[in-house]
């Protein structure tokens, strides 16, 4: 995997995370190492189950035309025990998978508290962001690198799906509701902003990005476009696109 | 495929290839009496095609039926199932009703206000009346299936025809109800209580119609002193079931 | 053969089966073509066959109507029903023949209208899930895939009620219900599902083409409505019709590998209470794992997570019914077997890859990628097909009396394993990486290109095998060899009778003896 660096970050983190409770989460990297997990254990009970079956086809295959076969009938004591223990062994499974799936879910649901908080409005088809002091924007998200970004999201004509996949987060944006996603951007750089639920015709040139930017820069141009926006004659400017 | 030649020593026991026409039909009667139809209509604007649709589609489902009840009538395959059949379809029908009730529960408990701006008062009187008429035909078409199994020809027929009177006078009730909310105004596209009223009692109206359609299929024969008791049974337990879901309509859209 | 007259007005439940196998393989050709299209579509960045998205949204949109509701559900709730149960519980016929005529006729009239999409002007482009608002302001024609979902339910409902009455008062005198194959338990419960789901399904897209056509404001905000109810009514039936296509096809698994590996089912009283009932009452509170990005409440995307999870469990226990079937067996690999054994790696990689996919949060980025196609596409259009595919060649000595070319049959198989695993395997890749699915051009993602060049070749392959084995059939069909009455020497009761069967099936009704169970080879 190529991730693998990221994996061992997510370790670390985790690690330093149950040390200092204040400490961000970041989903993406929690996303990352619980793929890793549950492709692991995927793998394992895939590549078991083809194993016996691949160990049964070829020592069981027919070598007299009028063999049949032998397996008797199973007594009662072993077909209930070949119900219940395969039942605990898949139970106790899906149970580690939903209590370590929730956890990670926790992290995604619950924004930190220092985030900076943008609302997005979504129409076919463009993605159009209001800053908390009134600058708008369009296709393209500015933000700060070091600071978690708390998108509250409606639409206004039909279902769109903000998503980002290098912060491994996408949330569907609709008429008539507000959802919300978060992320945490920690350096500098460029990532792909994608619609992800079927809205129309363009759908798929329904395309935006988020530039990180460091902590200075941003400020810079975020007080550079509120005195803009605050000159200009009322009308809300439109930056970046 | 071929009969082999064992199968002569049977012949008078070897079913044939059995075959029937009216099935056919009426699917494609269906094919042109509603999706071509109502495409036409609304999603291109062509009345006169929808109408010619319309014309070529209602014969071949009428019919359809007329055959298919006749064919029904002289054979007596399997219609002695049709009883714990219409167990399942009832199911069926009863999932229409509660998914499009989730619906309205759904909107109307997160609405700000209900009823919603433009709603007008509902009759509140009217729905009883509609009620006990209804209620009655459960209570006619018992008893007609009662004096059918004493044997008592001309008396389920009568009480068959009651039963669809009363049938009648509901769906009457109704036109004249909605033909009502119409002069005020109150349309399905007017805001939620339109919609949700609207479509539930036109859902509910059009399985009396269906209803009253069994029925038919049941008196027409009846009358030529065809009877096959348990198709009535069957169309007996329809009915007791449209009546049944008239109680949550009720409940649900006009006092709640 | 019997005239064409008797084959369209039959109601006899062989021919309607053959009716039903006939549409259904139309409806997998032509939407197999859209699938082909797209492929080609989508070989190159920027337009290729076609420059106007709309044209591709409606081969999409074709293709999945198509594939599920015009293929696979009717081919296997259709034909495989109704070819086999009247025969597996040694009946003369279904309780009601002029209905199930009229099911079959009605399926036509389905997908007639389905393929009417390519005739119209403005065809729908909503896609299979057709949500709304995009499906009420489109300028496509919503209300055509209204009629097609509300034609193709009432068949399938018509068809529920006649075999669910079947079962229930038909058996031959000593059927008892632990004596069922564990083809017409799969059957019984897909159709409970049709019965209790599918009318829920008919209400959303009525609702759609009200909300479109008259005005009403189920799903519109700006009426009052609210736009997740529709995707709730929706995937509350949707998420069940994956289970009307799973549990049909993993029975024609289980009838192939029991007669091929000639070896009594494992622990059939697990499959069928344990596996089979427990798909069917999970089936209806796992449906919000479709919506996990659509903002419900955190507390049902999370409950329906761990109900989502736990479907694993019976799933599990009829994947284990298999393998345990193959222990101690006496195995011979025909194209059947060839098929059903590939049914059971594929859906292992289909069903395990569900399993990341159940989790909400890993669903925040997986959800509507290349990723979830994959999923999909291994165990339905793959697992799926390919039991579909199974079955036909494994009863096709006892429905047209001939043989087909087992050489053919095999070659078929393993061109069609390839392509599948090279086109889906990739999907899954590409999808983690972030391709959104239902696009038209990827041209800001175009570090995938090479991945869509090698899945167009996939298809092209995938499309090849397929068409070798109904090339197969339709020579075997004509030119074939005669074929014996039971050319696999299987237990089960739909080989007892001549081949091809009369009307009426039996000379006379078989009585079944206490010791006969379908799959008894050893005697104990
Ligand atoms: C036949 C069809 C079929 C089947 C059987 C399944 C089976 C499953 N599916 Fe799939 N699915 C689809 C067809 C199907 N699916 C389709 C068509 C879509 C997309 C629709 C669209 O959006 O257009 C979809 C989408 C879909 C989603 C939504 C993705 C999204 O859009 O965001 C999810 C999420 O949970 C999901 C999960 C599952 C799970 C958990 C199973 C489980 O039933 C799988 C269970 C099987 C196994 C787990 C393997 C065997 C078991 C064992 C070996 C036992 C041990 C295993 C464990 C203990 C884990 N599927
Ligand atoms: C059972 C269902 C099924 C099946 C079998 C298939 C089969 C295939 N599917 Fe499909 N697919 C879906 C169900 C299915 N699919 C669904 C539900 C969607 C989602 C739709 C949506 O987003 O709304 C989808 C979406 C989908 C996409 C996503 C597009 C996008 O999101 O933009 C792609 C892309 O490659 C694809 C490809 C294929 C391919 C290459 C095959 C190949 O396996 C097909 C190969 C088959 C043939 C080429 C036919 C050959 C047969 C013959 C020649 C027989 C001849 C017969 C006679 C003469 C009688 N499918
Ligand atoms: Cu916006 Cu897709
Ligand atoms: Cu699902």
């Amino acid at each position: 995997m190529r991730n693998r660096p990221i994996v061992a970050a997510a370790f670390a983190a985790m690690a330093s995370a149950a040390h200092a409770a204040d400490v961000i989460r970041d989903p993406a990297a929690g996303w990352d190492y619980l793929w890793y997990e549950v492709l692991v254990d995927i793998s394992i009970l895939g590549i078991a189950f083809a194993l016996i079956t691949a160990f049964f086809v070829i020592r069981y295959r027919r070598r007299a035309e009028n063999e049949v076969g032998k397996a008797g009938r199973l007594t009662a004591a072993a077909a209930v025990g070949w119900t219940v223990i395969p039942m605990f062994v898949f139970m106790a499974d899906d149970f580690f998978l939903a209590a370590n799936g929730w956890q990670l879910w926790n992290t995604y649901r619950q924004p930190p508290a220092n985030r900076i908080e943008i609302k997005l409005e979504s129409g076919m088809y463009s993605w159009d962001y209001t800053y908390p002091n009134g600058v708008q924007t369009q296709n393209v998200l500015k933000v700060p690198a070091g600071k978690p970004v708390l998108l509250r999201m409606t639409s206004r004509d039909t279902i769109h799906s903000h998503f980002i996949p290098d912060f491994r987060v996408k949330e569907d944006s609709m008429p008539g509701r507000v959802t919300y996603l978060w992320f945490y951007p920690q350096k500098p750089g460029e990532h792909i902003v994608t619609c992800a639920e079927y809205c129309g015709i363009m759908h798929s040139y329904m395309i935006g990005k988020v530039v990180v930017v460091p902590e200075a820069e941003f400020t810079a141009w975020y007080e550079q476009e509120e005195r803009k926006l605050a000159g200009g004659a009322g009308q809300p400017k439109k930056a970046g696109a | 495929m071929s009969h082999e030649p064992s199968a002569h020593a049977h012949a008078a026991h070897t079913p044939e290839w059995e075959v029937s026409v009216w099935p056919f039909v009426i699917s494609f009667g269906i094919l042109f009496a509603l999706p071509v139809a109502f495409g036409f209509k609304f999603v291109y604007g062509m009345s006169f095609a929808a109408i010619l649709a319309l014309g070529i589609g209602t014969p071949m489902i009428v019919a359809g039926i007329v055959g298919w009840v006749r064919e029904g009538m002289s054979s007596h395959h399997g219609e002695g199932l049709a009883f714990p059949a219409m167990g399942w379809f009832i199911l069926a029908e009863a999932m229409i009703f509660v998914s499009i009730f989730a619906s309205y529960w759904f909107n109307r408990l997160t609405a700000e206000a209900w009823p919603p701006a433009g709603s007008i008062e509902l009759p509140k009187v009217l729905p009883i009346v509609m009620t006990c008429v209804l209620v009655a035909s459960s209570f006619t078409i018992h008893h007609a299936e009662a004096l059918l199994q004493k044997g008592n020809r001309p008396g389920f027929n009568a009480w068959l025809i009651v039963t669809m009177v009363l049938g009648s006078v509901f769906l009457g009730m109704s036109a004249y109800e909605w033909n009502h909310l119409f002069h005020e105004n109150f349309t399905a596209d007017t805001n939620l209580l339109g919609t949700v009223f609207f479509t539930i009692t036109g859902l509910h109206g059009s399985h009396v119609i269906v209803g009253l359609g069994i029925f038919l299929a049941v008196l027409v024969p009846a009358l030529q002193g065809r009877i096959n008791e348990p198709f009535v049974k069957t169309a007996g337990l329809y009915w007791h079931f449209v009546d049944i879901i008239w109680f949550f309509v009720v409940s649900q859209v006009y006092y709640w | 053969m019997g005239t064409l007259k008797e084959w369209i007005f039959t109601t006899d439940h062989k021919r309607v089966g053959v009716l039903y196998l006939i549409g259904s393989l139309a409806a997998f050709a032509v939407a197999g073509i859209m699938a082909l299209l797209m492929r080609w579509e989508l070989t190159t960045i920027g337009p290729t066959l076609t420059a106007n998205p709309t044209t591709y949204n409606v081969w999409l949109y074709a293709h999945g109507a198509v594939m599920i509701l015009g293929f696979q559900i009717p081919a296997l709730t259709g034909f495989f029903a109704n070819y086999c149960i009247p025969l597996m519980i040694g009946a003369k016929d279904v309780a009601f023949p002029r209905l199930n005529a009229f099911s079959v006729w009605l399926f036509y009239v389905g997908i007639i209208l389905a393929i009417l999409t390519f005739f119209i002007p403005d065809s729908p482009d909503i896609m299979w899930t057709a949500y709304p608002p995009y499906s009420t302001i489109t300028s496509g024609n919503t209300a055509l895939y209204t009629f097609t979902v509300l034609i193709l339910g009432f068949a399938s409902i018509l068809g529920g009620v006649n075999f669910l009455t079947t079962v229930a008062y038909m058996r031959a005198p000593g059927m008892t219900w632990n004596k069922l194959n564990i083809f017409v338990w799969c059957t019984l419960a897909a159709f409970v599902l049709q019965l209790i789901f599918v009318p829920v399904l008919g209400t959303a897209v009525t609702l759609i083409s009200f909300d479109k056509y008259l005005g009403t404001g189920f799903f519109d905000p700006a009426k009052g409505g609210d736009v997740l109810i529709y995707q709730n009514l929706f995937w509350f039936y949707s998420h069940p019709a994956v289970y009307v296509i799973f549990l049909p096809f993993i029975g024609v698994v289980y009838e192939i590998v029991a007669t091929f590996a000639r070896n009594r089912v494992f622990n059939y009283k697990m499959v069928v209470y344990g596996g089979i009932f427990g798909i069917v009452g999970l089936s209806g509170v796992v449906w919000v794992h479709h919506l996990y990005v659509t903002g419900m409440a955190d507390w049902i995307r999370i409950g329906q997570m761990v109900t989502t999870l736990l479907i694993s469990v019976p799933v599990g226990f009829t994947v284990i019914g298999l393998v345990g079937t193959l222990y101690k067996g006496s195995i011979s690999f025909e194209t059947p077997m060839l098929y059903a054994l590939g049914v059971l790696f594929l859906f292992l990689i289909g069903g395990l890859t569900g399993i990341p996919l159940a989790i909400t949060s890993l669903t925040l980025h997986l959800s509507d990628t290349y990723y979830v196609v994959g999923h999909f596409h291994y165990v339905m259009a793959v697992a799926g097909t390919f039991s579909i595919f199974g079955g036909v060649y494994y009863w096709f000595p006892k429905i047209t009396g001939r043989m087909y070319s087992e050489a053919i049959g095999k070659l078929g198989f393993w061109i069609t394993f390839a392509g599948t695993n090279i086109v889906f395997w990739i999907m899954m890749d590409i999808g983690v990486k972030g391709m959104p699915r239902r696009y038209y051009d990827y041209a800001h993602f175009p570090q995938f290109e090479n991945a869509h060049q090698w899945m167009t070749g996939g298809a092209a392959l995938i499309g090849l095998g397929f068409a070798l084995a109904v090339l197969n059939w339709i020579v075997g069909a004509i030119r074939g060899a005669k074929a014996p009455d039971n050319p696999w020497g299987s237990q089960s009761l739909e080989w007892s009778t001549q081949t091809p069967p009369p009307p009426g099936n039996w000379k006379d009704v078989p009585t079944i003896r206490e010791e006969w169970d379908p799959y008894a080879y050893a005697r104990p």
